[in-house]
């Protein structure tokens, strides 16, 4: 019933234009030839029409926006040598920190629930007993981050340095002076007339900023690409106080960073992975509690860190809500418009008490990325808009594998998505990033063609131990602990497994993995293996 | 006259260094008794280089090129990036493979390594292998360190320190050779294992009775370098069938007892890996402590060096026939602690060359260590001597004293050892 109305209406036009148009045709053919000659058609009247309809045409063309495409976006992969485990990260704090144990039992419970895994990597200068923060070691992860994302992406396109046309930089914490976009320049002697841009401040949403400016430019000038550079540095914003509010981003983020090519060339339109189709951005600025939620400032001790507010789950939730009405319109199919305005009529008119109507945005994409700020945004992001374990998958295991990567996080989840093959041609990509402000900025994508898992990226060594369970590892070890102790048996003994339902694979994996300590490969291998 | 010298040896950083692979959680080692028992002392290992190897590399800096080989390293070795735990209801002592690293210490000295060799004594050299006490919670307190000390001569100091619970000198010096080879990027020659199988038939331990309390003595260490021809001429007066050892351990014991008419008995420590066996007792690559100690009494110890040869080597021969067990019943201080303790590493000497194996500590191919010290904490009053094999291979040897301070002196100044003419390094400023 349901999916009749949507094919109803989603098709509307259609369905009225079909029949109008064999009136018509019928009318014309019963009417008798000679009411054709009663219309005085002359050549100059011909001439004059085809005229017009050039015209139209071509205005028509002229003032058509542009077509954006993403040729093709690489992400930085850290060494090994930089990976971060928990006993590792929690050791250093109760070094550091041995004068507030309250500071480093926070850490710790932040840890546990954060959705990070042991292969999450900080740069060098944070590894020190106690950090060394100076501004080399700062231009040394930018330079590390950023050079050897533009090296991948350029030897995966081709792409030669004298070619860019437009560069744009996006780092929010870490504003050196020459820029890091003047630092790009440098090093690959790029063009003395090239346009370049630095956008620094403007938080972890600022990736799709940079998107956007490098649409409204590439809609200026034609026959031009635009290099996006979006990361986070990490090096010269570790915290080192003790505010808990302000240990939470310590905890957080992690190195990573993307360099992203859009063009408007036609000769890349074949080639390019993605059409870009709409960019939303909300800003709630205005309101001063969403203004100071996330918070730059000096902790009673005079170090600087990030105030985290309690309220930013409740503030991220409206900036969605705003940034979802508007972009509603634009993607969501015409049956569920319909559905949500009477709803929202329904509410103003009849009763306020029924549930307001939430669209259900998995008809309009094929795809969400959720920008990886931390397992509870994923969560509500997930009940709000309805979306099941495999749409935020990307998000999630992103999250478990770099951390949270601040702006770059996107791509992460992009290129998961990719290399797992489930990129097909046509689908729609819904990219969604929160930042400081506070904002909620999105993008729209088409897939071009469809992309075939490759050898490269950051996911290629270990996209094959991934999805992994909900539990994290220190959660499963404890429940292994806590049947041992409760029911007193040890591990292994005999579970009879049935039947086990698609949607709760996972689920009982986890459950596989708690009772038999098998390892997660050999836990999914046996639960694949059952008939 | 003791001159208050500052140490040349500035520590610039402390970091931590990690696995590429995380280790798979929940996994713990439980220590064996003869662990336990060896926990009171420490190992500190230094292997010198004339050249920094690690400035060849893909890293622009040596600690990158360092760190990326390391990483590597310990992958193999979870048992050295765990962390301690000791079990409150029975008092056993874990490791807990939690992926916690290794600590890793930059270090700067102000001397070449000649000089350095020259001129400091035990006491400046344990400045290259920085030790921290073990705290009461040892949960966040890294049992591993490796320290890189840099000479002004472009030389390089590689520290290695760790607890005598987690591991022997054997295997601590297997786990450095293993670091070359990786560092080399050729297979390893002996791949670590951590556990043995459950001893045939639990014995029960004999209770060994423990050391005396006494008043903590300050101990200076001495480096004497022995050439393979002043060997033979010691060799010359003991039994055919002496090994090196036999014939040194008898010359040391018979001047440190002609100094100290105190000491009555003198216990062998003998490592159960030793390779020249038909059927080793434990595997040569076991990582963990492996060792038998046995001592002899006065009787066997009067008399002159070829007799007290005679009886140390078919002492030792006897000791290899037993079945290792790695429950030992004793408390602490193993070394030192109730006897003068002499180490037996011929097991560590190839078996062609003669060469010591931690000569072959190769991180650039053709380089070798200039020297390797070998040198163990908290060595009890009766001292501890040591018998190296050398660089130079063939009989050669390099016998390390760590005594209380008078008699080291005592020791070098001796004229019996003297015409043997040993190199002596590491003992300080003497002329």
């Amino acid at each position: 019933m349901k999916l009749g109305y949507q094919y109803l209406v989603n098709h509307v036009l259609a369905f009225l234009l079909i029949p109008t148009a064999i009136a018509v045709a019928v009318e014309i053919l019963r009417s008798s030839p000679a009411r054709w000659n009663s219309f005085a058609i002359d050549p100059i009247h011909i001439l004059f029409t085809s005229f017009l309809a050039v015209f139209i045409a071509t205005v028509y063309f002229m003032s058509k926006p542009r077509s954006i495409y993403l040729v093709d976006y690489a992400c930085y992969k850290p060494p090994v040598t930089c990976r971060v485990p928990f006993s590792t990260f929690m050791e250093h704090s109760r070094l550091i920190l041995k004068d507030n144990p309250k500071s480093v039992d926070f850490q710790m419970r932040i840890l546990e629930r954060s959705g990070l895994g042991e292969e999450t990597c900080l740069p060098p200068a944070i590894h020190y007993i106690p950090p060394t923060p100076t501004m080399d070691a700062a231009r040394g992860e930018a330079e590390t981050v950023i050079f050897s994302s533009i090296d991948s992406l350029m030897k995966s396109t081709g792409l030669k340095p004298k070619q860019i046309d437009i560069l744009i930089v996006n780092c929010s914490l870490f504003s050196p002076t020459p820029s890091l976009s003047a630092m790009i320049v440098n090093k690959y002697k790029l063009r003395s007339n090239i346009k370049s841009y630095n956008l620094s401040g403007m938080g972890c949403s600022a990736g799709l900023i940079s998107i956007d400016l490098a649409r409204d430019l590439l809609q200026i000038h034609p026959n031009s690409n635009a290099l996006v550079i979006s990361t986070e540095i990490i090096t010269p914003n570790y915290y080192k106080g003790s505010e808990r509010a302000m240990l939470l981003p310590n905890c957080l983020f992690r190195m990573g960073g993307a360099a992203i090519l859009l063009s408007n060339k036609r000769r890349d339109r074949s080639l390019a992975k993605y059409k870009l189709v709409h960019v939303v951005r909300t800003h709630k600025g205005a309101d001063d509690k969403a203004y100071k939620c996330v918070y730059e400032q000096e902790d009673p001790q005079g170090k600087v860190g990030i105030n985290l507010s309690k309220d930013l789950m409740v503030i991220a939730g409206e900036a969605l809500k705003s940034n979802i009405t508007t972009i509603g319109p634009l993607v969501l199919p015409a049956s569920e418009q319909l559905l949500f305005l009477f709803t929202l009529i329904g509410r103003k008119i009849f009763n306020p008490k029924w549930k307001p109507y939430i669209p259900d945005f998995k008809q309009a994409f094929e795809h969400f990325c959720i920008h990886a700020g931390g397992r509870a945004v994923i969560d509500e992001l997930q009940k709000n808009l309805q979306l099941s374990a495999e749409h935020v998958e990307a998000s999630r295991m992103t999250l478990h594998r770099f951390g949270n990567t601040s702006s770059s996080s996107l791509w992460y989840e992009l290129g998961y998505i990719e290399a797992k093959g489930r990129m097909k041609k046509g689908d729609r990509v819904w990219q969604i990033a929160f930042g400081s402000g506070f904002k909620c900025n999105s993008a729209v994508w088409k897939c071009n063609r469809t992309i075939k898992t490759t050898s490269d990226g950051p996911w290629q060594d270990c996209i094959h131990t991934y999805p992994i369970s909900n539990l994290t590892l220190a959660d499963t070890q404890k429940l292994v602990e806590y049947l041992q102790d409760k029911l007193g048996v040890s591990a292994p003994f005999d579970v009879v497994i049935d039947d086990v339902p698609s949607n709760s694979r996972i689920a009982t994996i986890k459950v596989v993995r708690a009772l038999t300590s098998l390892a997660l490969k050999e836990a999914k291998k046996l639960i694949e293996g059952l008939p | 006259m003791e001159e208050a010298k500052c140490s040349r040896v500035k520590v610039e950083s402390i970091l931590s260094v990690v696995s590429g692979k995380p280790t798979e959680p929940g996994k713990v080692h439980k220590l064996s008794m003869l662990d336990r028992a060896m926990g009171s002392h420490t190992i500190h290992i230094v292997f010198y280089y004339a050249s920094n190897p690690f400035l060849d590399g893909p890293m622009p800096s040596d600690l990158g090129n360092l760190r990326i080989t390391l990483s590597e390293l310990l992958d193999e070795y979870p048992y050295v990036t765990g962390r301690l735990t000791c079990e409150p209801d029975n008092g056993e002592w874990l490791i807990k493979f939690n992926d916690a690293g290794v600590r890793m210490l930059q270090a700067t000295v102000d001397a070449t390594i000649d000089e350095w060799l020259g001129s400091a004594d035990g006491v400046e050299e344990r400045d290259l292998t920085a030790w921290e006490e073990m705290p009461n919670d040892p949960s966040f307190w890294s049992p591993f360190r490796v320290q890189i000390n840099k000479f002004k001569c472009g030389g390089l100091a590689l520290g290695l320190s760790c607890t005598h619970m987690h591991t022997d000198l054997t295997s601590a010096t297997m786990l450095f050779k293993a670091w070359s080879e990786v560092h080399r990027r050729q297979p390893p020659t002996h791949p670590p294992i951590f556990d043995l199988p459950p001893p045939p038939t639990p014995t029960p331990p004999p209770p060994t009775p423990s050391p005396l309390p006494t008043t903590p003595t300050k101990m200076a260490t001495a480096t004497l370098k022995f050439s393979p021809a002043a060997v033979d001429k010691c060799l010359s007066q003991a039994p055919a069938d002496a090994t090196p050892f036999d014939a040194l351990a008898a010359l040391f014991w018979r001047r440190v007892a002609a100094q100290a008419p105190t000491k009555r008995s003198l216990s062998i420590c003998v490592d159960s890996r030793d390779p020249s066996q038909h059927a080793p007792a434990v595997p040569y690559a076991y990582f963990g402590n492996a060792l038998k100690f046995s001592t002899l009494t006065d009787d066997l110890l009067s008399g002159g060096l070829g007799q007290v040869a005679g009886h140390i080597h078919r002492h030792v021969a006897g000791m290899k026939k037993e079945e290792f067990s790695s429950e030992i019943n004793a408390t602490g201080g193993m070394y030192g602690g109730a006897a003068l303790t002499c180490f037996n590493a011929e097991h560590m000497a190839e078996a062609e060359s003669g060469r010591g194996i931690m000569y072959d500590a190769e991180f650039k191919k053709g380089e070798r260590p200039v020297h390797v010290s070998y040198s163990v904490g908290n060595v009890g009053r009766e001292g501890l001597i040591m018998v190296m094999p050398a660089a130079e291979g063939g009989r050669g040897r390099t016998v390390t004293a760590t005594l209380p301070e008078e008699q080291v002196a005592e020791l070098c100044r001796d004229q019996v050892i003297l015409d043997f003419e040993p190199t002596m390094i590491l003992c300080g400023r003497r002329s």
